[in-house]
């Protein structure tokens, strides 16, 4: 039997010379000064930037840090030059990849995915850290059959496990018609072993976005990747020696390689499996890495998992569309008394959907009546605005929008699956009493499809709609007696601390003051814990000793202080997974803000990628700050530095979102009507010059302020 | 590379001790150091083996001028014969430990000072032995069990029971070379017998003898006194601990067990641990009750009870130096005489407590069975009252203390094991995930670390310098005795002394959440670690003698160890030797020793006085026997 060193050494020499080849290659063909960037990313080539901290501009840069790596493929039976070759192997493969990058940014023309954004990896911050990711696998080879492929695909996809594709498991998941791509979390990465480069990348990204892991810092970059990515791989027979190389990367890094080839294989406990029975992989796989799904059992003929949350419903194959701009639609969440609710009680008012035609528009209602000891009316609109979460989990439905305008689509194979209105009933019973069963107590979903019935009814919830609003504008980080922080992202950045309070949501966007509160008292030792606000420091620019002293022990005594409304004075820190970086653009003496979302440049010539990579991992960085997209219309957004007046440019999209309450906001600040208006956008410009020459044309109130340095 | 912190260096254990000596040398007290150097030149005859007072017509000593005695024994015959009366003594020692545990055991009741706390230990071992246990009181059995038990001491025919746990290879070799031993006593009586005068003058079976007195051990009497041991006082799980002197409290009664059976430590813990004592000694100005303990007992005691360790052999003395100790209690082995002259420049009270162990000078409270409790009480409440007697200006406590966890037994290092198997394709309760992660390549080996202290060579530096390196190669190493103490303080049983390690060590220790050295006990539990390898190599499908596992005593000094190194090759296993065996007058026996032993049982010794030396011929001796297999 071949030694399973032996065998790392064969393979990482392969990948060196293949490396090699495609290195010269390359460069005889663009020469050694040949620009070489991947694209969306501000971490370069993020595999020798986190082994060996090399900045690679050119085609000549890799080649040095190339010669560098070599050194890494050290063949002495120990287990630590063993790691190192596997990780080497990633740097040569990173390096067959580049090159074609070099070539031009999209050299797989959407046949594969290939190299993965920033933005991409900063979108799997919350879902990971809520575990509705509880991990990754890739899937390397062929599946002895293609049923076998898409089985397998599909189990991990309904537990929510992200799937990276390598190899011809990717045409077998193409035969069957496998809907693919980063919404639906099966991302197929490219045909070749090497491409692998690009998910060990995505790793490493993920480590200094959200961990703060400093490139080059072995150490730190090892145990983040054991400690909390959560992934795995399952190779199929046969795994060549190229393959296995790369598996002592994956497995330096903490990630098992499950395999059903024996041949020349040795088992190394919870390293390397096994399973010759590939039907077995999903659950020996999830074993051998820990990972525990979250089950929730829910009485409906497709499947539910967070992985179809970003399925699309496309028209031709939809069979019942919700649409709130023609009809009344509606969504509510309200408290009723223990003894009035029937629990688990689903009724539908009105036809179902086999009485409307194939691709029928028509109205809808929901009505969830909570009932608990524990129970408070402020938790209702936090139930509710996950309705959207819980509803998008199903197969075959999209849900968009909120409160009385929806947008719902149920496909024509959910509803050839049995899939009908009750369903609906069913997963906002079972998830509303598995999330807040601490609260919860009963609950009883309505469903209405009756014209008239959702008529009174949608103006009986539109009531309570005003009356939420209401209590939320009286919601004021003066009025509250406490605030909360949330260390939900502790898991993945572990020295980031987030104050949460009425003006300020989490800076991922997903956390309200309401939530937090809700989620204190769901659970009163999890992640939200009341901060006091009792000892003023100045209330102005917002810093309290109980806050300071909050942060400081969240942070494990990274963080001494921290300004709530200032972005330049210990502003609050990031981890990673904001909405939203905002930056100080210096001519205009105002700040420039972009969305993840937006792919292009900005006037201070850094994209969202490199903007973001400037904060985040929980450190300081004053001038730049990570925030929700609802801070930019609040009355606290930089307050110290004069408030949302100073906002000089936004992408159009994330101005069109904000802007009612931004207008609001600056009518009532500074009686300056349409303010939205006087802010720049791509559509005028993303260059500094032509930004203050618009700024001057509208007669922005930032040109007047106070410098900001 | 992350810097990793509070370790204690050898250096950092040498101030220390050069501190307590400082004190010693205030009080005129004499420490083994000063014996040490009034016993040089040490003589070179004895050191040899080669002078001969078997007889009263001698002495004889050996020289190119008298090649032999006056009997005409050679050089060959004296050493040998000496190498096995030094094995005898050991086997006699140990076994004879085994047996007062097995009249512990026949004395065990329900409602007396010694119970059965481990049952399924005993109702195991029942089975083993074909006991009757169904509707029968527990007493019942244990009391037959440790009858036979008792039987193996003295039983006119046959071989010894336990041999039947070893492989099938081990059991067809010893069978066929005529080394399997029969009763515990007759084979300490043979040795005697064989090496008085005019008796055995050929080496070699004088050396197949002392591999057979040495089975006569770790096969017998020592196992006998593991097995019974933890159906008395529990089988030993993993838990915490701290070592070193800077366990002794500086506001707290300090009461030190000392020794070797556990029989009497447990009792004065038990003691010590009522609320009637602990009051009284807080009528008394203290805080509590510390109990620590040195050498074996401390290794007994900390396994079952968390007990902290203040050290190992060499440290005795230290531990009375820091005039904190109201009283050390020792039972029998390895204590020093001259406590006995120390204490009397402290106020520490010297008691002894076995008729195995009597010395002048301490106070004498011969351990009963029956009154056991009663007793350990009483000491107890002599130590609190000696508490006010403490001279508080002339205490010194050394600071340096390292946590340690403890306590793996085969049983609790299956359980780890278990941790890392996967259900969906193998079953738990075997030593697989340890061979897979050897094969693999991921650990190179194991090496079982025991062994003494030896003023020859400088104390601690070769245990912990040699485990540190193997650590650096992948290789595990299961600790015992003195060498498991010397571990302990400096850090390496710490679980985060896997920072210090190889990666694929480090990679084993966090996957299975020990540390990188397994502390299996006292020195009577090197039997724990035969079967340990045994077990390993049957669930290989390999003999023992292919594994690359390997023993090793650096610093050994006990006729004990003599014993252990010979079951220990007897078992296949061979075994690094950091100091000659007192043979060297003999090239025959020398030869016996390293390589005629490996015709017998596969193994032998490999003997080097420099632990760099020994330690880099260990790595070589352990890749060359992954090398035969093919790993």
């Amino acid at each position: 039997m071949k030694k399973l060193f032996d065998r790392v050494f064969d393979g990482a020499d392969e990948m060196f010379a293949l490396a090699q080849k495609t290195i010269d290659e390359t460069i005889a063909e663009l020469g050694e000064s040949a620009p070489l960037a991947m694209p969306n990313t501000a971490y370069g080539l993020a595999v020798y930037s986190a082994y060996l901290a090399k900045n690679i501009n050119t085609l000549g840069d890799l080649k040095a840090a190339f010669e560098e790596a070599k050194a890494w493929n050290r063949h002495d039976p120990r287990l630590k030059h063993v790691f190192s070759t596997g990780m080497g192997t990633f740097m040569a493969a990173e390096t067959i990849e580049a090159c074609k990058y070099a070539k031009g940014p999209d050299p797989y023309k959407g046949e594969y995915h290939g190299h993965l954004t920033d933005a991409e990896v900063r979108e799997l911050g919350v879902p990971l850290v809520t575990d509705d990711i509880p991990g990754f696998v890739v899937i390397h080879g062929a599946a002895p059959s293609d049923e076998e492929a898409i089985e397998l695909i599909k189990g991990y996809q309904t537990r929510g496990i992200f799937v990276f594709l390598l190899g011809e498991v990717i045409e077998q998941a193409r035969r069957k018609e496998l809907n693919m791509g980063f919404p639906v979390r099966v991302v197929a990465v490219g045909p070749d072993i090497w491409q692998v480069a690009h998910i060990i990348s995505f790793v490493y990204r993920a480590a200094m976005i959200f961990g703060a892991v400093q490139p080059g810092d072995r150490w730190e970059f090892d145990d983040y990747t054991f400690y909390r990515i959560h992934a795995f791989v399952n190779a199929f027979d046969p795994v060549s020696d190229i393959v296995v190389a790369c598996g002592a990367g994956a497995i330096a890094m903490g990630f098992p390689v499950i395999t059903d080839d024996e041949k020349d294989m040795w088992r190394v406990p919870k390293s390397i499996l096994i399973q010759k029975d590939t039907a077995n992989f999903i659950e020996t796989s999830l074993e051998a890495r820990d990972i525990k799904i979250k089950i929730t059992n829910i009485d409906i003929p497709v499947a539910f998992s967070t992985a179809f949350e970003g399925e699309i419903v496309r028209k031709k194959d939809m069979r019942i569309d919700v649409d709130g701009s023609k009809f009344e639609t509606f969504e509510l969440v309200r408290t009723a008394e223990l003894h009035e609710i029937e629990d688990h009680c689903i009724e539908l008012i009105g036809p179902d959907f086999d009485t409307f035609e194939a691709g029928s528009s028509i109205g809808f209602g929901m009505i969830a009546e909570v009932g608990g000891k524990n129970m408070q009316s402020d938790f209702e609109p936090v139930f509710e605005r996950n309705f959207h979460n819980f509803l998008n989990c199903v197969e075959g439905v999209m849900h968009t929008g909120q409160r009385d305008v929806l947008r719902i689509r149920v496909s024509s194979a959910a509803y050839d699956a049995g899939f009908r209105a009750k369903h609906f009933g069913e997963v906002l019973y079972a998830k509303i009493m598995s999330e807040y069963d601490a609260v919860v107590d009963k609950c009883q979903v309505t469903i209405i499809t009756d014209p008239d019935v959702l008529k009174k009814e949608r103006a009986d919830a539109k009531k309570l709609y005003d009356k939420r609003d209401e209590r939320l504008g009286s919601l004021t980080d003066e009025s509250v007696e406490v605030f909360y922080n949330c260390i939900l992202c502790q898991s993945f950045s572990p020295s980031h601390v987030c104050i949460v309070t009425p003006e300020r949501l989490g800076l991922c966007g997903a956390v309200s003051w309401l939530d937090a509160k809700a989620t204190n008292q769901l659970d009163p030792n999890g992640p939200c814990q009341v901060v006091t606000k009792e000892r003023v420091i100045d209330e102005n620019i917002g810093i309290w000793e109980d806050v300071n002293e909050c942060v400081f022990k969240s942070s494990h005594g990274s963080l001494e202080q921290v300004t709530l409304y200032s972005i330049m004075n210990d502003p609050m820190t990031s981890c990673g997974c904001f909405e939203c970086i905002c930056g100080i653009e210096p001519f205009s003496n105002g700040v420039v803000i972009v969305n993840r979302e937006h792919q292009g440049m900005t006037p201070l010539g850094m994209s969202f990628a490199e903007m973001a990579s400037m904060t985040g991992g929980g450190v300081q960085t004053p001038g730049f700050m990570g925030h929700g997209k609802q801070f930019i219309s609040s009355r606290k957004f930089m307050k110290a530095e004069g408030g949302p007046a100073r906002i000089v440019w936004m992408p159009k999209a994330l101005k069109d979102l904000v802007r009612p309450k931004l207008d609001r906001t600056a009518q009532d600040l500074y009686g300056i009507e349409g303010f939205t208006d006087k802010i720049a956008d791509e559509s005028v410009t993303d260059e500094a010059e032509a930004l203050l020459a618009y700024l001057a044309e509208q007669a922005h109130p930032a040109l007047e302020m106070e410098p900001l340095i | 590379m992350r810097e990793i912190k509070g370790f204690t260096t050898i250096e950092e254990m040498e101030a220390d001790a050069a501190r307590l000596k400082e004190i010693a040398c205030e009080l005129c007290a004499e420490t083994w150091e000063d014996r040490k150097t009034s016993q040089q030149p040490q003589c070179k005859f004895g050191e040899e083996g080669i002078c001969c007072r078997i007889c009263s017509m001698g002495p004889c000593r050996v020289t190119p001028k008298a090649p032999r005695g006056i009997c005409g024994a050679d050089a060959h015959a004296i050493a040998g014969r000496h190498y096995l009366r030094m094995a005898a003594a050991g086997s006699a020692a140990h076994s004879d430990h085994g047996r007062e545990i097995a009249h512990v055991l026949h004395k065990a009741s329900r409602d007396g000072s010694y119970q059965v706390k481990d049952e399924g230990r005993l109702l195991a071992l029942a089975a083993e032995w074909g006991v009757e246990t169904v509707d029968r009181d527990i007493y019942d059995v244990a009391h037959e069990v440790a009858d036979i038990g008792l039987m193996e001491y003295g039983k006119p025919f046959g071989t010894l029971k336990f041999l039947e746990r070893a492989t099938e290879e081990r059991q067809k070799l010893w069978a066929a070379e005529g080394i399997a031993p029969r009763a515990i006593d007759r084979e300490v009586a043979t040795s005697l017998h064989m090496t008085n005068m005019g008796n055995t003058s050929d080496a070699e079976v004088l050396v197949r003898q002392s591999l057979r007195v040495g089975m006569a051990d770790g096969w017998g009497g020592s196992m006998m006194g593991t097995e019974f041991t933890d159906i008395l006082f529990g089988t030993p799980t993993a838990r915490t601990t701290q070592g070193n002197l800077g366990v002794l409290e500086a506001d707290q009664v300090n009461i030190i067990v000392h020794g070797h059976d556990p029989a009497f430590s447990e009792m004065v813990v038990v003691a010590a641990e009522t609320k009637e004592m602990i009051d009284y000694a807080k009528s008394k100005g203290a805080a509590g009750i510390n109990i620590a303990g040195l050498c074996c007992t401390a290794n007994e005691a900390t396994m079952r009870h968390g007990v902290r360790m203040a050290g190992n052999f060499l440290q005795q003395e230290n531990a009375m130096l820091t005039g904190a100790v109201e009283m050390i209690c020792v039972d029998v082995q390895c204590i020093f005489p001259a406590l006995s002259r120390l204490a009397d420049c402290f106020h520490t009270k010297f008691v002894t407590t076995s008729p195995i162990c009597r010395i002048p000078g301490s106070i004498y409270v011969e351990f009963k069975t029956e009154t056991a409790f009663e007793q350990a009480r009483g000491l107890v409440e002599m130590a609190i009252d000696n508490y006010e007697n403490r001279k508080r200006d002339k205490v010194f406590i050394p600071t340096h203390t390292q946590d340690a966890v403890v306590g793996y037994p085969c049983d609790q290092i299956i359980r780890e094991l278990d941790g890392v198997t996967n259900s969906h394709l193998e079953d738990r309760g075997s030593y697989r995930p340890a061979i897979d992660a050897i094969r693999s390549g991921v650990l190179r080996g194991a090496v079982a670390m025991v062994g003494c202290n030896n003023p020859k060579v400088r104390p601690d530096y070769s245990h912990i310098q040699i485990m540190k390196e193997l650590m650096e190669n992948d290789i595990l190493v299961v600790a015992s005795g003195c060498a498991a103490q010397a571990a302990t303080k400096a850090g390496l049983l710490r679980l985060d002394a896997k920072e210090l390690c190889g990666d694929g060590l480090k990679r084993v220790c966090t996957l299975v959440g020990i540390p990188p050295v397994l502390h299996m006990g006292a020195c009577v539990d090197i039997s724990r670690m035969m079967l340990l390898v045994t077990g390993i190599a049957k669930d290989w499908g390999v003999d023992v003698t292919r594994l690359p596992i390997v023993g090793c005593a650096p610093e050994w000094m006990s006729e004990k160890a003599v014993a252990i190194a010979n079951y220990v090759v007897a078992t296949g296993i061979d075994t690094y030797l950091g100091i000659e065996p007192q043979v060297k007058g003999s090239t025959q026996m020398m030869e016996l020793i390293t390589e005629g032993t490996r015709k017998i049982t596969g193994a032998g010794y490999i003997i080097n006085k420099d632990p760099h030396a020994l330690v880099e011929s260990i790595i070589a001796g352990i890749e060359k026997k992954r090398g035969l297999l093919g790993i």
